[in-house]
């Protein structure tokens, strides 16, 4: 898991996110307006994943 | 080795499937898949990413340089443009307002919250033939004639919220009545007195008097009326519409829904707006129909003058004794009194037994024409692209003239038929002193041939169809 490799993954896992969240929303289960916190959640992990990979010596 | 995304490619041949399909079948609801499904582009773009991230890191050829995301600027900048297309378009198309009225949910909470149900009921007296309104509202409504003179609600509300007590102010809020008199009447449900997060539904039963003229106005729910001698108008934002029994004059306005349904109309029918199915039968009135329907239509026994205005096809029939079906890319119809006049972009199109005179023109599609009554109607018929098949009865007397730009011509009718060819065309001629008949297409193979015994009128596979008694089914509830 190297922080490359998480940039590289952030992006796209970010976006399967977003299409699921408006897909949900397109259906009518739960409004794009109740989740989109979980966006921000997943960034978090990621920034805290890159965080604890660059506390190893590259 | 090349880093270049797969995506870019695979978006331009998804595009380009998209404008063939377009193309092929033009009344496919294009628009709506789109507005409904368009999120799932952006969960393939991701997999694809990922996959290709994945791939890289797995063939060990390397990891694209730490800093820089998955994704390029550009690729944010197009998938930024996509979601603003989707979003207004799903607004557009009128699925539902995309912001929710009540603004964005910080504590996201309220998703949690319950339907709360309310007993809903009112009756007032009416003279014999009142006019009955009900006001814009959301839900289901019911509306049965009967030998009455009250007007009688029955039903129930709906509530959404989060906790009981603000159900049951949103319930005193928005009270139920019935207002008016005699012989006019409104019915009410005050939904809009509430603002906020509560979502409300109200599904009625409505007994009105037989003689009654109905004026209903929906935002999102069915609408069922039967039994009714007045003029019943209908306007909503999205509606599911079935008629049945109608005395007077009908008029639906709706700018979606997924069937109109009509049965046993006495007055005269209009149709307009957007939406899926169309049904009519046993109508007494004339038909006018001006709006974009991307399901099946089909009409069955109409009495009056037919008018059909779509987005790529006109149709005017004098009258209609049999039937007629519009699906995807196809019109088949039998049994027609003329003059009959069709004209479309893009269809096949199969008729039988037609009378007095046909007019049809086919931008793109295949015509066959089986008159199987005798004396001919005149036929003049005009395609783009697509072959032309007539099959005449033996004993027809007529005027012809059937002629292909570009194409093959084959026909084996006999005298007084001849066909000859010209370069890359060809014609076939002959007169025996009937009717005339023009049959002509730029780019296609052109027959005439004989009736054989095995040639049956079309009939249009029938979907479903409407049975006499309306089927007696719960109302169902709105979605919230």
């Amino acid at each position: 898991m190297t922080p490359g490799f998480l940039c590289a993954i952030r992006g796209p896992v970010m976006l399967i996110t977003l299409g699921v969240l408006l897909s949900i929303h397109n259906f009518g289960t739960v409004s794009f307006a109740r989740t989109w916190p979980v966006l921000l959640i997943v960034f978090g992990i990621f920034k805290l994943m890159e965080r604890s990979g660059t506390r190893m010596p590259q | 080795m090349n880093r270049t995304s797969i995506v870019a490619p695979l978006l331009l041949i998804g595009v380009g499937v998209l404008f063939l399909a377009r193309n092929l079948y033009p009344d496919l609801a294009l628009i709506d898949y789109f507005a409904r499904y368009w999120p799932v582009l952006l969960i393939l773009w991701g997999v694809l990413r990922l996959a290709e991230v994945l791939f890289w890191a797995a063939t060990d050829k390397g990891l694209p340089p730490s800093g820089i995301s998955g994704m390029s600027g550009g690729e944010w900048i197009l998938i930024f443009l996509l979601c603003m297309i989707g979003l207004s378009v799903h607004t557009i198309r009128g699925f539902e307002t995309w912001w929710p009225h009540s603004g964005i949910t910080m504590g996201g909470i309220d998703m949690f919250g319950e339907s709360f149900e309310y007993p809903l009921a009112g009756e007032k007296a009416a003279s014999k033939t009142p006019r009955v309104i009900i006001e814009s509202f959301r839900g289901n409504a019911r509306i049965t004639g009967s030998d009455t003179t009250t007007v009688k609600v029955t039903g129930h509300k709906s509530i959404r919220s989060l906790e009981q007590s603000g159900a049951d102010r949103a319930n005193q809020d928005s009270p139920f009545e019935i207002t008016g008199e005699g012989n006019e009447l409104t019915i009410r449900t005050n939904q809009d007195h509430i603002s906020g997060k509560q979502r409300i539904t109200d599904d009625m039963e409505i007994t009105v008097p037989k003689g009654a003229t109905i004026e209903a106005h929906g935002r999102l729910g069915d609408f069922d009326v039967s039994d009714v001698t007045g003029n019943v108008e209908i306007v909503s934002d999205n509606a599911g519409v079935r008629l049945q029994n109608i005395g007077g004059e009908v008029k639906v306005d709706l700018r979606k829904s997924d069937i109109i349904r009509a049965v046993g109309v006495k007055g005269p029918v209009d149709l307009k707006g957007h939406g899926a199915d169309v049904e009519l039968q046993d109508i007494d009135g004339q038909v006018t129909i001006a709006g974009t329907y991307s399901g099946v239509i089909q009409f069955r026994n109409i009495s009056k003058p037919l008018r059909f205005n779509g987005q790529q096809t006109d149709l005017n029939i004098e009258r209609l004794p049999g039937q007629v079906r519009m699906a995807l890319g196809d019109f088949t119809a039998t049994n027609l009194v003329g003059p009959v006049r069709l004209n479309t972009r893009s269809r096949d199109v199969h008729i039988s037994d037609f009378t007095n005179a046909l007019e049809v023109s086919v931008e793109r599609g295949d015509v066959e024409l089986r008159p199987g009554k005798l004396p001919l109607a005149r036929m003049d018929v005009h395609v783009n692209f697509g072959d032309v098949e007539l099959k005449l009865p033996s004993a027809a007397k007529f005027d012809l003239t059937a002629t292909t730009n570009r194409g093959e011509t084959y026909t084996d009718f006999g005298a007084p038929l001849r066909s000859d060819n010209t370069g890359k065309g060809g014609g076939i001629r002959g007169s025996d002193g009937g009717p005339v008949i023009t049959l002509q297409t730029e780019r296609g193979k052109m027959s005439v041939l004989k009736a054989t015994s095995d040639d049956k009128p079309f009939t249009p596979e029938v979907e479903a169809p409407p049975t006499a008694a309306t089927p007696v089914k719960p109302l169902q509830k709105v979605e919230q």
